[in-house]
Parts: structure tokens; C-alpha cells; sequence
């Protein structure tokens, strides 16, 4: 056995505030460290086959540093460009367990939400180490970023990573602190109408730039919403993610509204799906362009 | 009133030779009894007089035209068809079902008026069933439903009647009195074709008889020349005791 | 018989205004007034009638077309538990909108696409069943029910395949929503031609209803008439899955429902699918609107919530 692990019980995964170094870790010989769902892992040696299970955990191992140690790769990883040569093992819903196994990787990064618990179940039972991540914050961005880079022995470059993008986010959000709000619908999908609400990373880098989120107070992540609701929140600019080689026609629906004032004032807005919608570095070049239309916003 | 006649026709059972071709003349004011063991082709001719099935060879022919150049609608106007097995997929009421059989004289616009109703209404009676016109079809008894289909086929008032084992369920009193009523439409000029399983019903009711033997030889002609104990015993493989009562022949099948 | 058309179309009538007056925005019966008129607040208006109006009326477009497809397809099928997708036609539209979707097409062409996979279905079946050239209702059905199996395969296979962020749209596509309506005119002018065109043939039906041996000895050219059912309903079915996904339930329960209380006279039977089945979507759409507002939910689920207990009811009632 080259690692150990120390169940601590089910944590909310969401409070990553606990991620963090474990008091328990014993010296130079073990690197322990606690994931998104409050599991502790031990690590005799940095880990140096490690496979990501999510496109966002292939962006943040890279973050870390520890690219070049990456062997086992899911659909959609697709950043940075050298992830696209990695091996593929399945999708993030449905893992090619024997394609990961022949990788031998000593070290699994999930993703909380987004893989089958059976399977990551199963690879714990084969004796994999597993790390779970799903970070809800910029910190927990930074945090993770680093974490990472402990199991991966890449402390150096994940830890520089990691400050630069927390103080990119720190002068991006001292900028904007006294931006005019302004009332902001982030659509989600097209048909049917869904949005995120303040909770969700999108609606953070919202709230970041002076946005108001007209459904931020929803109770549930990504609300399905009705269109009725959207003319009567009246917001002042309409964004929405744009797909690589797409069309961008999924706000033309709301040119039928000419008394919409974001439709008024020509505030309907694309941006770059994949930075906004994964938790990784490249948040920080996506809040500045999503800051820069809210004040093309705020001009018109 | 309308004639029905076949030429050279072969009704097609799949697997028989032709056999014999029958070439018969219903004509208004006949009873004609169709015998023959199971098997033979009693239903399958009955569909194919009534253009439902295609013969193998011939023709037949109502008022001398071709029934294969008429329209359904046409036929149905002179020659109706009561079925020995039934459809009752959805619930009807008895009065429905009989109103049914005005369908081949209203247009597509047109709707049942109250002549129809007491056409329907009175073809129920003289079957005896009209106490039950409210009834669902599937809550009625064998023999009720047998007589609402041939109150159907009445309300229809073709001038041929094609029937399929009318008397089918019927207890002794219902036999007696729908072989009645199907006589008696035969002398007001219907022409009457019908299968029967009872050789004595066809011996006391119908003018006519067609013999329909298994590989598809038939033979026909007034009742009395055909009810020969010979050929009816060949025609069952069945020997028979013949006795004479209230002036009809009378079978009874030897043990 | 009249009078219970009648009030079905008083039904169908207060079902479309209570639908226009309830939404996730709540507009004061003053406000609905003065839209009505023309009056009122700009965006009252276009709540009214650019998003409540067109949606009411596809919704219930969509109910009365699945209704009067299902019992058609109940009737050609000589089976009163029949509905308009068991013969694999929604599997078909599902198939071509999914296809569509997972392409990263627009509404648009989700429609076509989801009309053209119906279309195709349609006559696959057609041309399957019909194959040695003698077919019956039950080897249509047998036919159907594979084909539909299939469709069904080729569904899973492809959410199995689809990256998750378009898996919601999909999935609400296939519980059958009434948002994925663009216009509510091309299946609410289908609706009233198909009605029109097949009242005249109602009583042929009625008598079809009872076998097809007894229909043709009553004068019915039983062949060509199974045939213009079936094309219909498959028109219609395409049309109600093009404008709303597979809504499910309204084309099995309202036709049976309706004969449980009216009888089995298609003549009565047929217009009166075309407005409960439009009445019962636009109440079931107006629960989903607002149930949970200003969330939505798919309509798909409200008539499955509804219709099942209902149906339960009106059967052990009928005994």
C-alpha cells in the first residue's frame, strides 16, 4: 500500500472552506490532504500517473503544474490544447473503468457531483486513491489549485498559479466594488429557459462586476424559469455562453420583446462558454470579459 | 327485390382442390339451407356471395352484375350479412347496434331521423330483444346477441339475407321463431341463403339446399330432392335413422 | 349529444382565459382588462398576448390533436387502449429531435427534424406491416410496438452519447413541453381541417369500430378507409409532437374517458376529443406554468399527474 485512506465522514462538499491542510499529516513522509467531500488522503510520495475525471479537473491539474503527470483523460477535456493528445477513458457519466485501470494511475482527481458514485466507489475498492473536487468559490479555485499541486508534488508552480489567479480576481473585484449595478439575466439554455442563481460560480463573476442577477435569490443552482418572468425583472442585458463553432443564435428569441431593455439597448451579449462554465484559472480572463459587456452595458 | 347467382364459382379454401363449381340462383322468395361438415367452406362461401372474400375461380352476380364492380355501399343496399363471430372491441347499446344497419342508406352528412329509430325499434321487437335497447351489447347472453344481429341485418332490410349459423345459441323457442320470421321474410320476397349446422332446421324451414362436402364437391336443388339419407349420411360420414314428424323428414345420427 | 359538445366548448373557453390570467407574473384582472383592449401596460401586453396567447393556443392545439389521434388510432386498431404513439411515431419525432438537438441545431429545424423522424416512422411502419400485402390491426400493432422498441433503443443511445449540458433540454423535449411551441396556428388550422375532414367519415368509423368484416358487409370500403385513418392520425400525431415533444396520456385517457361518460358515436366522440383534449393541456400547461412559478415544470408530468387518477376514477365509477 502506497497510500491510506481516512474516511471523516460525510462533510457538506460545498464548505470548502475546510479544505485545507490536515492536522494529521505526519511529517515529510506523507502528504495528506482533505477533498470536497471531507475524505482525507494520504500520499507517501507525490503522485505521478494521475487520471482527471472531469474536463474542469484536467484544467487544474495543468493549473497545478502537474500536466505532464496527467495519463487518463475524459470527453471534453479539451484545455489546455495538450489535454486533446491525452488518452480518453469514457465520459465523466460513465467511466471506462478498465481502459483507467490499464493507464495505472496512482492517483484519481472526481469530480463530486459529476461521476457515477458506483464507479468511484469501485475504484476506491480496487484501492485507487480518489480526490474529489468541485470548488464553488474563486478560493476554492485557488485552494484546490494548490491542493492539487501538494498531491502532485508541483508546490512551486501550483501555489504561483494559484496566488495569480487569486489576485487577479482580488483587483478585478476592487475595480468593479463601486460599478453602477446594473440588472442582469444570464441565460443558461434556450428552450426550455434556464438560468443560475447567486450561488453558482456565473452568477459570482456577476455579482463581481457590478451585476445584479435578476433571479440570483432562486433557490435551486440552475432554476428553469419561464419567460414571463424575464420581461417583468425588465433586466438591462441579456448574456448567454457561446459554443466554439456554433451559431450564436440563442438570444435572437428575445428580439421579439423590442420594449425589453436590454433588447432596447442592444445588450445582448455572448460569451465564451468554456471559461465561464468551468472552475479553473481561465474564470479570471471570463470575469473580465463578462465586465467589460456589463459596462458596454452601463455606456449604451 | 334481388337476385344473387354464381357462375362457376370456386370458392377458394387454401390447400383444396376446385372441386365442384357451383352455379346457383337465390331468388326472391327462397329459403336456401347451406349443409356440409366443418371445414367444408360454409362461411368462406357466405363471404365470398357477399363480395367480402375473392373467389378462387367464377363469379357472382347480384340483379346479373358482377359483385367485384360494385361499391360496398351498393352491395350493402341489397345484400346483408350476419355473422357467426362478432366484434365488440368498444361498448354499444342494442338500439345502436341495430341503427348500424342503417348505415348503407344514409349519406355522410346524414344522421339516423326517426323513421330509422323505428325501424331499428321494430326490427328489435320482432326478435324479441326490444326490452333490452338500453342494454350494453357485452352485458347480453349468447342468443340475445344473436338475434340483436339478426334485428341488425332486418333494420338493414337488404332483399338478400346471407346468414351465418342464425340459430347459433338460440334456445328451442328463439330457434323456432327466427327460423319463422326468416321464412316469412323469404315469402314477403327476400331471397334467404343461409349455413346451418341442424339438418332438421333446413328440412322444416328452407326451400333449398346446398350440400358442401370437404374436398369441395357440392350439389344443390329443392329440399326434397336433396335431403336423400344416402348423401346427407356421405356428406357427415355419419350414418342416420330418418323418421317422418309434422310432415317433415326428421335425422337422428345413429350411435 | 349537442349539448354536452357545448359544454365542452364553455369548458375549453374557461380553460383559455383561466390560462391567460395565470402566470408566473401575476397581472391584476384590471391590467388583464385593459390588455385585452389594447390598454394597459406595454408589458402586460406582451405577456398576454405575446408569450400567454400563443403558448394557450398551442397547448391547446397539441391536446385536441393527440385526443383525436388516439381515438382514431383506437378505432383503426380495434383497440380501446391504443394511443397515438403506439405505433412508434413520437419514438420517430423523438429521434429526429433529439438528433437535431445533439447537432446543436435551432428550434427551428428541431421542429422539421422532429417531423420529418415522425413522418419516417410512419412509413416504415407502413411499409413493414404492409409487406407481403396482407395486413391486420394486429400485425400493425406487433409492427408498431417493435419499431417503437427500437426508436426507443436509439433514444437511450443517444442521451447515453449526448454531452450533459444538453441532456436537460433533451429530456424535457422527450416529457413533452408546451415551451418548445413557436406558433400556435399551423397545428390549431390542422386541428379544425382534420376535424372537418373526418366527421363525414364518422359514421363509417362507428361502424368500423365493430370488426372489418361487418363494416364492409354494412358498406363501408374498409381498406381505404383504415388507410385515411391512419395517415391522419399519424398527421396529427406529428403535428402535436412537432409543436410540444411527446406529451404523453391526453391521446390514451380523454378518448377513453370521453366514451366512458358519452358513449361510443364518433360523430359525438371526435369533436369532442379535439376540445377536451385541448381544454384538459391548457389547464395541465397553466398547473405547469405556475405550480412551482417562477420555475417550470413540463407539461408532460402534469397530465400523467392528473390524467392517471382521473382515468382510475371514471373506470371504477363505470362499473
Amino acid at each position: 500500500m502506497v497510500s491510506c485512506r481516512l474516511s471523516l465522514g460525510f462533510a457538506l462538499w460545498a464548505m470548502l472552506a475546510l479544505l485545507a491542510v490536515s492536522p494529521l499529516s505526519a511529517g515529510e513522509a506523507q502528504r495528506c490532504v482533505t477533498d470536497g467531500t471531507g475524505d482525507e488522503l494520504c500520499l507517501h510520495a507525490p503522485a505521478k500517473r494521475i487520471a482527471t475525471l472531469s474536463p474542469g479537473a484536467t484544467e487544474l491539474m495543468f493549473a497545478a503544474g502537474a500536466g505532464d503527470k496527467v495519463v487518463a483523460v475524459v470527453n471534453h477535456s479539451d484545455y489546455p490544447p495538450e489535454a486533446l493528445e491525452l488518452p480518453l477513458v469514457g465520459n465523466h457519466t460513465r467511466i471506462d473503468l478498465e481502459a483507467l485501470l490499464a493507464l495505472k494511475p496512482d492517483l484519481v482527481i472526481t469530480w463530486v457531483t459529476g461521476n457515477p458514485p458506483a464507479q468511484i466507489e469501485m475504484l476506491q475498492e480496487l484501492g485507487l486513491p480518489t480526490f474529489a473536487i468541485e470548488p464553488r468559490t474563486f478560493e476554492g479555485v485557488s485552494r484546490t489549485i494548490e491542493l492539487l499541486s501538494r498531491l502532485a508534488g508541483t508546490e512551486n508552480q501550483g501555489y504561483a498559479e494559484a496566488e495569480r489567479f487569486r489576485k487577479g480576481m482580488a483587483k478585478v473585484s476592487k475595480q468593479y466594488q463601486h460599478a453602477e449595478p446594473i440588472p442582469v439575466f444570464y441565460q443558461v439554455w434556450e428552450t426550455p429557459l434556464m438560468t443560475i442563481n447567486n450561488e453558482h460560480l456565473i452568477g459570482k463573476v456577476l455579482q463581481l462586476c457590478g451585476g445584479v442577477n435578476v433571479f440570483g435569490d432562486m433557490p435551486r443552482l440552475v432554476p428553469r424559469i419561464s419567460a414571463e418572468v424575464v420581461l417583468e425583472a425588465d433586466p438591462h442585458a441579456i448574456l448567454t455562453g457561446s459554443v466554439e463553432g456554433t451559431a450564436d443564435d440563442e438570444l435572437d428569441h428575445w428580439k421579439k420583446y423590442p420594449e425589453l431593455s436590454a433588447v432596447a439597448r442592444n445588450n445582448l451579449f455572448f460569451i465564451p462558454a468554456s471559461p465561464i462554465s468551468r472552475p479553473t484559472p481561465r474564470l479570471l480572463e471570463a470575469s473580465k470579459s463578462i465586465c467589460q459587456k456589463l459596462d458596454t452595458a452601463r455606456a449604451r | 327485390m334481388s337476385r344473387l347467382r354464381t357462375r362457376d364459382l370456386v370458392i377458394n379454401v387454401p390447400g383444396r382442390p376446385d372441386g365442384y363449381p357451383l352455379n346457383i340462383e337465390i331468388e326472391p322468395g327462397q329459403t336456401w339451407g347451406v349443409l356440409g361438415p366443418n371445414g367444408a367452406g360454409k362461411t368462406t362461401l357466405l363471404h365470398t356471395l357477399a363480395g367480402l372474400l375473392r373467389p378462387r375461380n367464377g363469379q357472382v352476380l347480384l340483379n346479373e352484375q358482377p359483385l367485384k364492380l360494385m361499391k360496398r355501399r351498393e352491395i350493402a343496399q341489397h345484400l346483408g350479412l350476419v355473422f357467426q363471430e362478432r366484434q365488440d372491441s368498444f361498448p354499444a347499446t342494442v338500439l345502436e347496434t341495430a341503427l348500424i344497419g342503417r348505415h348503407p342508406w344514409l349519406s355522410p352528412w346524414e344522421s339516423e331521423q326517426s323513421e330509422d329509430q323505428a325501424r331499428a325499434r321494430s326490427a328489435l321487437a320482432m326478435l324479441d330483444v326490444d326490452h333490452l335497447s338500453d342494454r350494453l351489447l357485452n352485458t347480453l347472453s349468447g342468443g340475445e346477441r344473436q338475434r340483436v344481429a339478426i334485428a341488425t341485418l332486418m333494420t338493414q332490410d337488404p332483399s338478400v339475407w346471407l346468414l351465418d349459423e342464425p340459430t347459433n345459441h338460440l334456445d328451442l323457442h328463439h330457434q323456432v321463431s327466427v327460423m319463422n320470421l326468416l321464412r316469412d321474410q323469404a315469402t314477403a320476397g327476400k331471397a334467404v341463403f343461409m349455413c346451418l349446422h341442424d339438418l332438421n332446421l333446413a328440412a322444416r324451414w328452407c326451400s333449398h339446399v346446398l350440400l358442401l362436402y370437404t374436398n369441395g364437391d357440392a350439389c344443390w336443388g329443392a329440399v326434397d330432392a336433396m335431403l336423400e339419407p344416402t348423401a346427407l349420411e356421405q356428406l357427415y360420414n355419419q350414418r342416420l335413422i330418418t323418421v317422418e314428424a309434422d310432415g317433415a323428414p326428421v335425422f337422428i345420427p345413429v350411435r | 349529444m349537442i349539448r354536452s359538445l357545448l359544454g365542452l366548448g364553455i369548458a375549453a373557453l374557461a380553460a383559455i382565459l383561466l390560462a391567460l390570467a395565470m402566470g408566473s407574473v401575476t397581472i391584476p384582472p384590471l391590467g388583464l382588462l385593459e390588455a385585452v383592449q389594447g390598454d394597459g401596460t406595454s408589458l402586460h401586453r406582451t405577456l398576454l398576448w405575446d408569450l400567454r396567447m400563443p403558448r394557450t393556443l398551442s397547448a391547446f392545439a397539441t391536446g385536441g390533436l393527440l385526443a383525436v389521434a388516439g381515438a382514431l388510432m383506437q378505432i383503426l386498431l380495434r383497440n380501446p387502449l391504443a394511443d397515438p404513439y403506439v405505433l412508434g411515431l413520437s419514438g420517430g419525432a423523438a429521434v429526429g429531435a433529439l438528433l437535431a438537438m445533439l447537432t446543436g441545431l435551432g428550434t427551428l429545424l428541431v421542429s422539421g427534424s422532429a417531423f420529418a423522424g415522425a413522418m419516417l416512422a410512419t412509413v416504415l411502419v407502413f411499409g413493414l406491416a404492409h409487406g407481403t400485402g396482407s395486413w391486420t390491426p394486429s400485425r400493425l400493432l406487433l409492427t408498431g410496438v417493435v419499431v417503437a422498441a427500437g426508436w426507443g433503443a436509439v433514444i437511450t443511445l443517444m442521451l447515453a452519447i449526448t454531452p450533459s449540458h444538453k441532456l436537460p433540454g433533451m429530456l424535457y423535449w422527450l416529457m413533452g413541453d408546451v415551451s418548445y411551441a413557436r406558433t400556435p396556428w399551423p397545428p390549431l388550422i390542422i386541428l379544425g381541417l382534420s376535424v372537418l375532414f373526418i366527421l363525414p367519415l364518422a359514421r363509417n368509423l362507428n361502424v368500423l369500430a365493430r370488426g372489418p368484416m361487418q363494416a364492409a358487409a354494412l358498406g363501408v370500403s374498409v381498406r381505404p378507409l383504415e388507410w385515411t385513418i391512419y395517415v391522419l392520425a399519424s398527421l396529427l400525431t406529428a403535428t402535436a409532437v412537432t409543436t410540444a415533444g411527446s406529451v404523453g396520456f391526453v391521446g390514451l385517457i380523454v378518448p377513453h374517458m370521453l366514451r366512458l361518460v358519452l358513449g361510443n358515436d364518433q360523430r359525438i366522440i371526435l369533436p369532442a376529443c379535439a376540445l377536451a383534449g385541448g381544454t384538459l393541456l391548457v389547464l395541465a400547461d397553466t398547473l405547469a406554468r405556475t405550480v412551482i412559478a417562477p420555475e417550470q415544470l413540463p407539461v408532460g408530468v402534469i397530465t400523467a399527474l392528473l390524467g392517471v387518477p382521473t382515468f382510475l376514477f371514471l373506470l371504477h365509477r363505470s362499473r
